[in-house]
């Protein structure tokens, strides 16, 4: 607060002393090593259940309605017999410059500017879609159709998290609400958020630990020092999206060079 | 006889034990802690607070250590436990699916009588009666009583099985499941029995590796220990100084594991033992590598002819040169045996020949070169083919009146040529304790189902144990969702009423059973004063491990020989033009994952096909037959056929096609039913050459268009991802 | 000498020039020229009023036919939107398909009403005087249409009018950086004054029809003629208004389907964000709703008996208008193309390929063969133009290679972003399929009824237009004219 602020506001020697009620600001930020990535699908399995997706049945797979918030996209590399694949985790990457957002006609998608994260507004998606063409990572997931959960299945919902209903629009959402769990845990006990803290269902889970995730603000968080290396490099840079999902280029077939 | 404690005092000790059922029976409830509704919540639960519970994922064998939250008394989540040793908090795939098992819709809800055995007509009965018929049946038969069980059987009821087994002069249980044999555990086992002189299950530490050779080991998909093979890989790919080891995985197909090795090579099917001869011949031949492993390869090398084996595993020689010069170089080589050399003929042999690489460059696996410590604690041993060959001629012979199954599906898993079916029919009682209606307990006549792993006690120690013991535990986290019943407490009500068995098994319910069991071992690594504390403090880390000692002395491996060849494999060329590889699906294992919508409606992560199976092929074989995607072919071999939809992939060598296994199934649940087929109906049920192991990676197939076709299930764009961009 | 009206001779009965050569020449220009061939008043408005009101077999046929494609249309919709979207082929990766391409088809033909009547007349080609208002009646209907297909394509319709600014409790609002909002205000816009525009036009033939009619029609029309007495005052403020509505509604019209066409050039998506598509859409729109216009007016001539009123004249003109259009088209798509082509960007290197030898082919082909080859090849010639079934079948196929161009621009291109593994194919279902024919049905629906509800010929327009006609002497040749305007 400035100076002319706070004599305006006169807030008096008791406003020194009143709690900080505000959240502090992140740049949230997640690292995929793709070195490490074994394509094992755990992410996509604990994204499932944390988030509440809905897994959809073989007829709606087939007809290309199968939702997932975070995928491994597999690629061929190379000619012939020689072709390779490699796998790309991609989910949505959290554009600062989200081309999501400026098109949604009800606000639906809309930018957090603390924590630097585009946040998806169940309740006031109408469905348009307009936002799910406009990304080009295609990480937005559609509703096609009402979810169904089955029987008992509705027990292990997971009660932090809103279950969309049909035509509704969804996607990766960093595990916001394990975000804010964790933020008012610090809050409430008057400290700041320590690196490694707060970690989304999909690193939380990853074997190899190829998924990272952290503050990029905070330089001596573990995001922070492994960015800015050779191998870093982000998917689509050149559309200008300016994600904040950063990938590291896996390795050579020369290994242990030191 | 056990202590009672009251739940006030249990609380109080700082235990995680959470509500849990009322064990009926014949005698009055001894449970300590009661079922209560959630208008009044066990103190430690606030409604919108989560509460965690440490317990052991029993999706696979390996017992990694989970924890689970809880909201509002239901298990929302699952992670890895953090504390446990082997998984250090990560969880895979099939294990984050684990509460779909906790509450899936199709699982039984008290005991199941079938009148016609295949009918699936099923009439419910109480507990009581269920178990008095099983009581009675026991009594009857005294003897004649056989136990066929599956890996992810926790050792405590195998312990609890033994001893009732063993009570009445029956054979020990036999413990056998598709899993464990397309993951070579028992074959593996036998193998480092004979090179260390300790039959166990390997364990390769790769986190401090420079270089690691796999043979067909899809170490990073679902064997042996999935998630801790994901932790050392992920350490192994950030060492210290940006060293980032090199993989080098060899394999006919590309699995998931070639995918992320460094260098694949395609090698020829059942040349994994020949391709180890010859890396040993050329580092012995060549003197190659650090001190002492040259005259180590020499002592060990087979006598073979190196261009021969390059020209049959499909290796060109120079690479063979390259990669043998490099594992001798290397300061830390590790080579992993991988499960596909356990259906080969020659697998043990193929099998040593690797091992001897290790032994060469002196990085023996842990789990198998150190004795381990004495914990008092029974673990389940591991059976192969061929004992379940003696099982069903028992019960052909008529030697066996009841059978009881847990945790293994032998009338999905085994091949038919076994002849477990047609032998059931000479078993007068066939008891199945499955949750769900599976194959197996469609021909049985008694269902008594089990409780699933999230609302059971017991304990597992784990294995293969990466050189740290640990017992992993198993608590309920819920209130019991279905009226199931343990296991255990089945057997120990049922064993009241024969006296043999009642001396052997003096325990009221499984849980006096484990506090007696945990009461009496070592130290942990948490400190606890007082044998109640112990007990808690096991359930609320979840499990027992000591603090880390210094390393015990290694075992020096025993003299074995190695000799190189290729496997045998049934069906001339002529008319069964490919081999066939089988492997386990990352998602579906062999096929207990196909009952979980959360396993089958999540991309392979090779094909991003969901809900189907498939038959890979590569594309010149579909250019030669003029098969697309998705087109239904016959698969014949010369045991059986099946009918599968073709997938057209690079990633299969031309002369083999690739058949996971997992789906086929005909029960196992609404999700499971009538999805693709069975690839286990192309075996046969010959045996490998030694260890009396089923022969699956030893079949060649034919295929055959049917003229049908369906609509792929695919998360990809087969049209992008092979033409893409263009990008050269 | 230009012929000039009098008490004496009023211009429906204006004498023939004696010279026998001269009155051939003036029988022919008659003959040819609507505007030159004067009845006596009451007889126009009967040759459109009589019509009106007798519907034969093939009308009623008609009415039942398209009715009931209509009621599917509607009762598609209610499942859909109670089934949800997945009904439809569109997957996670085509999340727009055939609504969308029937939106911007339906707007695109509704600009040629707006430019026929209020282009044409602020340029003063009275010629397009009988056309005008059938024309503003497809522009009209096309715009109802075009209106409720964004509606149609929404996951959750019910909530449709969060889309609209309109005071809450809550203080939400739309957002107007979003190209739909643009949408919905300026097809708001457009549709209103289109609507304005037209009453506005039919008012004095309401007024006529309302004096010529009797039982439910007069008293539906005296409701509808608001008073209409035709005094001076009332009719110069008529023309006050037309004017201004014509002059504002032109730009309406080039923002509109620029404003749609901003849907897809302020996207990401390859092939959507060429700065040309503002233009290139107007231009398509015009090049569509010309065509479609023809189609109309040729399917009125034939219902109504209309052949006093659309004569060979009309259809030359249009069938010239639409190859001039052909060509300014071609020109924007050129442009589109080129740039793309000649860089070589990798994801539009792929769709040029598939539009060439691809799967998509046969369509893009098409498309070229029905907007390029076959009007150029055709709309030359006089004697094609002068034929009414063979000009409407070149306007048939202009119709169809458009919607193919919409169809490759919306569901084909949004089966291609960058990332290669999510590209897809998109395969209409049935859902889609009975919808747009039941808005095809239901915009020409709309306009049978309405021609047979309100004169569909401007009377006071065809009256006017022959009042201020004349004949002009040079040598001897006499040639159609007009006195200057003032």
């Amino acid at each position: 607060m400035s100076e002319l602020e706070t004599r305006l506001l006169d807030r008096g020697p008791s406003a020194a002393a009143a709690p900080k009620t505000e959240l502090p600001s992140h740049k949230w930020t997640m690292l995929i090593d793709l070195d490490k990535c074994t394509g094992c699908n755990a992410c996509v399995v604990a994204c499932h259940v944390e988030n509440n997706v809905p897994i959809r049945s073989e007829r709606e797979v087939i007809r290309g309605h199968g939702q997932h918030w975070i995928r491994i996209e597999r690629y061929w590399e190379g000619e012939g017999d020689a072709q390779r694949a490699t796998f790309l985790p991609m989910l949505c990457q959290q554009c600062s410059n989200a081309p999501c957002e400026p098109v949604c006609p009800v606000y639906a998608s809309v930018h957090s500017e603390r924590e630097n994260l585009n946040l998806q507004v169940y309740n006031r998606c109408v469905g348009t879609r307009f936002c799910g063409n406009n990304c080009p990572y295609r990480a937005r997931q559609f509703n096609w159709f009402a979810p169904q959960f089955e029987g008992p299945i509705t027990e292990m919902l997971n009660p932090d998290v809103t279950v969309r209903s049909g035509g509704v629009m969804e996607k990766c959402t960093f595990c916001v609400q394990r975000i804010r769990r964790v933020e008012e845990d610090a809050l409430v006990e008057g400290r700041p958020l320590r690196d490694g803290e707060m970690v989304p269902a999909c690193a939380q889970t990853c074997p190899t630990s190829a998924i990272v995730f952290g503050d990029r603000s905070d330089p001596q968080s573990q995001v922070a020092q492994r960015l800015g290396g050779q191998r870093e490099f982000q998917v689509l840079e050149h559309l200008g999206t300016a994600p904040n999902v950063y990938y590291l280029k896996a390795g050579g077939s020369d290994g242990g060079a030191g | 006889m056990t202590e009672k404690i009251s739940r006030r005092d249990f609380l109080r000790l700082g235990a995680a034990g959470a509500a849990t059922g009322v064990l009926a029976g014949c005698t009055s409830p001894r449970r300590w802690v009661v079922l209560e509704p959630f208008v009044r919540p066990p103190e430690q639960q606030v409604s919108g607070v989560a509460t965690w519970y440490a317990t052991t994922c029993r999706q696979c064998p390996a017992g990694c250590g989970v924890i689970v939250r809880l909201m509002n008394g239901r298990a929302v989540k699952l992670e890895g436990n953090p504390e446990h040793p082997l998984n250090r908090g990560k969880l895979c795939a099939r294990g984050q699916a684990g509460l779909q098992m906790l509450y899936h819709p199709d699982r039984l809800s008290g005991p199941l009588l079938q009148s016609t055995r295949g009918s699936r007509e099923f009439s419910a009965i109480d507990w009581n009666e269920g178990i008095n018929r099983l009581f009675q049946a026991l009594e009857k038969a005294g003897p004649a009583v056989a136990v066929f069980g599956g890996a992810t059987m926790s050792d405590h009821l195998f312990d609890l099985f033994s001893r009732l087994l063993a009570a009445v002069d029956a054979p020990a249980p036999v413990i056998y499941d598709l899993y464990t044999e397309l993951g070579g555990y028992r074959m593996l086992a036998q193998a480092m029995g004979q090179v260390y002189g300790r039959a166990a299950l390997p364990a390769y530490r790769l986190a401090e590796a420079d270089v690691v050779f796999s043979f067909g080991a899809e170490f990073l998909g679902t064997w042996t220990s999935a998630v801790r093979y994901g932790v050392e890989y992920g350490a192994f790919r950030s060492q210290p100084y940006g060293k980032r080891g090199l993989l080098v995985h060899f394999e006919p197909r590309q699995s998931s594991t070639a995918v992320t090795a460094d260098d694949y090579v395609a090698i020829a099917p059942g040349s994994e033992g020949l391709v180890a001869g010859a890396l040993l011949r050329i580092i012995a031949d060549g003197n190659l590598g650090l001190p002492g492993r040259a005259e180590s390869a020499r002592g060990l090398a087979p006598s073979l002819d190196v261009d021969q084996a390059a020209r049959e595993s499909g290796i060109p020689l120079e690479a063979l040169q390259r990669w043998a010069r490099r594992f001798a170089e290397a300061e830390r080589a590790v080579a992993i045996p991988g499960g596909a050399l356990a259906g080969s003929s020659n697998g043990m042999l193929a099998a040593r020949a690797i091992e001897a690489l290790n032994v060469v460059s002196g990085s023996a696996p842990a789990g198998v070169n150190t004795t381990p410590p004495d914990l008092g604690l029974a673990r389940k041993s591991l059976n192969t083919f061929a004992d379940v060959q003696s099982l069903i001629a028992r019960m052909r012979a008529g030697e066996v009146q009841v059978l009881l199954i847990h945790s293994t599906n032998p009338a999905y898993e085994l091949p038919a040529a076994a002849g477990f079916l047609e032998a059931l029919a000479q078993v007068p009682l066939v008891v199945s304790f499955g949750p769900i209606v599976d194959e197996t307990a469609v021909w049985s006549d008694l269902i008594l189902p089990d409780r699933s792993y999230l609302e059971s006690f017991g304990y597992e120690v784990v294995s293969p144990d990466f050189g740290s013991p640990v017992v992993s535990s198993q608590q309920p986290v819920v209130t019991p969702v279905f009226d199931a019943r343990a296991t255990g407490d089945v057997l120990l009500t049922v064993a009241r009423g024969i006296p043999a068995a009642a001396a052997a098994m003096p325990w009221g319910d499984e849980v006096d059973y484990l506090n007696q069991m945990v009461a009496g071992l070592p130290e942990a690594a948490y400190p606890a004063s007082t044998p109640e504390e112990k007990r808690a403090r096991f359930q609320q880390h979840g499990g027992w491990w000591p603090a880390p000692a210094a390393a015990a002395p290694a075992l020096r491996p025993q003299p074995f020989t190695v000799t190189a060849q290729r496997a045998a494999f049934d069906g001339n060329e002529t008319d069964y033009p490919y081999f066939l590889h089988v492997y386990p699906s990352v998602l579906l294992s062999d096929g207990r994952g196909a009952s979980l919508p959360l396993l089958q409606g999540v991309p392979d992560p090779m094909t991003t096909i969901a809900w189907q199976s498939w038959v890979e092929l590569h594309p010149a074989t579909a250019g030669r037959l003029e098969i697309r995607d998705g087109d239904l072919l016959r698969v014949t071999s010369p045991h059986g056929e099946i009918v599968a939809a073709a997938y057209v992939t690079p990633g299969i060598r031309p002369d083999t096609v690739a058949i996971p296994a997992g789906q086929g199934h005909q029960d196992l649940g609404r999700y499971a039913r009538d999805r693709g087929s069975n690839v286990v109906q192309l075996l046969g049920a010959a045996l490998t050459d030694e260890g009396g192991g089923l022969r699956w990676n030893g079949v060649r197939v034919a295929l055959a268009r049917t003229g049908k076709r369906i609509a792929t299930a695919s998360l990809e764009s087969k049209v992008g991802v092979t033409e893409g961009l263009g990008y050269e | 000498m230009a012929e000039q009206a009098s008490p004496e001779s009023p211009v429906w009965n204006r004498p023939l020039p004696d010279d026998p050569e001269l009155a051939a020449q003036v029988r022919e220009i008659r003959e040819k020229h609507l505007l030159q061939d004067a009845r006596p008043p009451g007889e126009v408005a009967e040759k459109v009023l009589g019509p009106m009101a007798r519907l034969g077999r093939v009308f009623w046929l008609a009415f039942v036919v398209l009715g009931g494609l209509t009621a599917t249309w509607l009762v598609t919709w209610a499942y859909q939107a109670y089934q949800g979207m997945g009904v439809t082929g569109l997957n996670r990766t085509i999340m727009w398909a055939p609504y969308i391409v029937n939106f911007v088809y339906f707007i695109g033909i509704g600009h040629a009403g707006t430019f026929i009547s209020a282009a044409l007349r602020v340029l003063k080609f009275d010629w397009r005087a009988p056309i005008s208002r059938a024309a503003e009646s497809l522009t009209v209907f096309a715009l109802l249409v075009a209106f409720t297909m964004p509606l149609i394509h929404m996951g959750r319709v019910w909530k449709f009018y969060w889309m609209l600014p309109f005071p809450n409790q809550r203080q939400l609002w739309p957002n107007p950086r979003s190209p739909i909002f643009w949408d919905m205000t300026a097809i708001f816009t457009y549709l209103t004054c289109s609507m304005l525009f037209m009453y506005l036009g039919i008012l004095p033939d309401i007024a006529t029809a309302r004096e010529k009619s009797s039982g439910w029609r007069k008293r539906l029309y005296t409701v509808l003629a608001l008073g209409w007495r035709g005094t001076d005052r009332e009719w110069k403020h008529l023309d006050t208004t037309l004017n201004i509505f014509s002059y504002g509604i032109i730009p309406v019209m080039f923002s509109v389907h620029t404003v749609v066409s901003w849907d897809f050039a302020m996207t990401l998506q390859p092939g959507w964000n060429s700065t040309i598509f503002g233009p290139y859409f107007v231009v398509g729109a015009l090049y569509s709703g010309v065509g479609a216009v023809i189609i109309i007016m040729a399917i009125l001539r034939k219902a109504l008996h209309l052949e006093y009123f659309l004569r060979d004249e009309h259809f030359n003109a249009m069938g010239k208008f639409l190859l001039i259009l052909s060509f300014t088209w071609v020109y924007f798509y050129f442009n589109d193309y080129l740039l793309p082509w000649y860089h070589k960007e990798p994801i539009l290197t792929v769709i040029f390929r598939l539009f060439t030898s691809g799967w998509a082919a046969p369509l893009w082909f098409t498309m070229l063969i029905a907007n390029i080859l076959v009007p150029w090849a055709t709309l030359w010639s006089r004697k094609v133009r002068s034929s009414i079934p063979a000009l409407v079948g070149v306007a048939l196929l202009v119709q169809v290679g458009m919607y193919i161009e919409r169809y490759l621009i919306v569901a084909v291109m949004l089966g291609y972003p960058e990332l290669p593994f999510n590209w897809s194919v998109y395969i209409p279902r049935l859902p889609e399929i009975l919808i747009t024919l039941g808005v095809f049905a239901f915009v020409v629906l709309g306009i049978t009824v309405l021609s047979r509800l309100v004169p569909i010929i401007p009377i006071w327009e065809v009256v006017e237009g022959q009042l201020l006609q004349g004949t002009r002497r040079i040598g001897r040749a006499i040639f159609p004219a007009k006195p200057e305007a003032d």
